[in-house]
């Protein structure tokens, strides 16, 4: 492969790599409180992608500004679905989750096959096809711009988990649940608003996936896979895990998709993912499990 | 009467009764210790006090309330704090970010200052090693964080489960020595301790736990010097020290 090839393919990889890293973060983090697998988490962009295409169609709004638009809304549906639902469940026995929001996946799944029916879709702006150049590369706008508010939103999501008193609390749930109740945080509010927040960063996710790939309502299937292989291979519940393995995945398939074809891209991360379980089972960044109380 | 247990019935999930029928008593600024054999229920009974496990049957009163059943973290803003067995830190947040948490029910700035100072001023290790992952620490320091974490909103009542255990003997020191201190300054404390003779000898008052009750209590230097004390629990706790 030529070095102009390979940069070419490593800008698109890490350009890409920037919204995997956004649609995993909020899994990671829900697993990292909860220890939920949120099997409906690609739904919910899936989700967030046919509410931005339809603010686009009828109400004209650029699919970039519905990505603040639907930030809210998740946040509601996300501490709804955990208050009313998941919670409960948790409480009771954690495996049930796995099954309940498994199920959730269909519901959202169905649901959205009834309102915008199971043809492909995309969401296509002015701005869709347009691109520059940089030097020898070739940068397409969509990507750069998705990749770009991406990378805002896990920084202001790094920034409150990092500078703040609730993302302290957050941080200190998921690393000793029962010594942070014995500090005084109410965990169930923590854990509450981390899978609001998880939900929202999934709904903000939407719009992006929209403008850069074809969806439709069983697509969630095949982003679920590639989102629970960037988590566990970043660590379960490392966000900093998360996000290199994210751009691990997206320079792989870009990669492999100029050196071979587009066909290996996921069998090469898979192949990797596999290799660091065996030296690494807790994942590059993952935390040993340590025994609690 | 600070706290006081009437008996106090508890056990985990649907299993059976862990204690069964504890009766205990502590005043206002008592240094209590708990001893007895595994499984005779001493940390289920610190656990129960602080929340984390709800009684099936008696009453818990603190301050003549009837906490039974109670969330840890209300109870922990009443004032009892609870320094569990083992490692509780936040293993990898900064060893000042840990103490932080402490401060996290407190809405007041002053207050947060105040109880950070105090906790520095008794724990000085928390500024020394203060941008350090506590999990980098040894046993003793991580031990020094969680109690110096659990004292920054400054508790009435400081449970301790074995926080000696797992440590060299220097170490062991330190942490016993700085009890005392928090002791004389107010804090009642009700220790568990595996190492009886250790925890006798710091504490002013014994109890001897067996089987889910309270078997047998007095004043601390008095059960060391009990004859029936010294077969049972002492000579074992010597052999295992």
């Amino acid at each position: 492969m030529s070095p102009g090839l390979l940069a070419q393919s490593l800008v698109l990889g890490i350009l890409t790599g920037g919204m995997y890293a956004l649609m995993a973060a909020g899994l990671t983090l829900i697993f990292g409180v909860m220890k939920v697998i949120n099997v409906a988490h690609a739904a919910i962009i899936v989700m967030g992608a046919y509410l931005s295409l339809t603010l686009f169609r009828h109400l004209g709004i650029d699919p970039l500004l519905s990505v603040l638009l639907l930030i809210p809304v998740f946040l509601a549906l996300g501490a709804l679905i955990q208050w009313s639902v998941v919670n409960r469940l948790a409480e009771r026995d954690i495996t049930l989750t796995v099954l309940m929001t498994f199920g959730f996946a269909i519901i959202l799944e169905g649901l959205q096959g009834a309102i915008w029916t199971s043809s492909y879709q995309g969401i296509k702006t002015g701005y869709s096809l347009e691109s520059f150049q940089l030097f020898t590369l070739y940068i397409p706008v969509v990507r750069l711009i998705s990749a770009g508010i991406s990378l805002l939103l896990l920084a202001g999501l790094y920034a409150l988990l990092t500078f703040t008193k609730l993302g302290r609390a957050i941080r200190a749930t998921i690393q000793n649940r029962t010594a942070a109740q014995l500090v005084g945080v109410d965990v169930r509010l923590v854990t509450t608003v981390s899978f609001a927040i998880g939900i929202a960063i999934a709904g903000a996710a939407g719009p992006l996936l929209g403008m850069l790939f074809t969806f439709y309502p069983a697509t969630h299937w095949l982003w679920i896979g590639k989102l629970l292989a960037i988590v566990v291979l970043g660590g379960l519940g490392s966000l900093r895990g998360a996000f290199v393995a994210a751009m691990l995945l997206g320079i792989a398939e870009q990669v492999t998709s100029v050196t071979l074809a587009l066909g290996w891209a996921p069998m090469i991360f898979y192949v990797f993912l596999f290799g660091v379980l065996v030296v690494r089972p807790q994942g590059l960044f993952g935390a040993v499990e340590r025994q609690s109380l | 009467m600070l706290l006081q247990l009437e008996g106090v019935i508890a056990g985990y999930g649907s299993g059976s009764d862990i204690l069964r029928g504890v009766d205990l008593s502590l005043d206002s600024g008592a240094f209590t210790c708990l001893i007895g054999p595994n499984g005779a229920g001493k940390s289920t009974l610190l656990r129960t006090i602080s929340g984390l496990l709800r009684p099936r049957q008696g009453r818990i009163l603190f301050r003549g309330r009837d906490i039974g059943g109670r969330r840890p973290d209300l109870l922990f803003r009443d004032g009892i704090a609870h320094v569990p067995q083992g490692r509780s830190s936040f293993a990898q947040m900064t060893v000042w970010e840990n103490v932080l948490m402490g401060a996290y029910s407190l809405a007041d700035q002053r207050q947060v200052d105040q109880g950070l100072t105090q906790a520095a001023e008794l724990f000085p290790i928390i500024r020394e090693q203060r941008h350090k992952a506590a999990g980098l620490l040894s046993g003793g320091e991580q031990k020094q964080v969680e109690i110096a974490r659990a004292m920054v909103r400054q508790p009435t009542l400081l449970l301790l489960d074995e926080p000696t255990l797992g440590l060299e003997p220097r170490a062991a020191r330190v942490v016993v020595e700085k009890m005392r201190m928090l002791n004389q300054l107010g804090t009642t404390l009700l220790l568990v301790e595996q190492n009886a003779r250790m925890g006798l000898s710091a504490a002013k008052w014994g109890c001897i736990m067996e089987l889910g009750t309270i078997k047998l209590q007095g004043m601390g230097d008095q059960l060391l010097n009990d004859p029936q004390v010294k077969r049972l629990y002492l000579g074992q706790a010597a052999e295992s020290a």
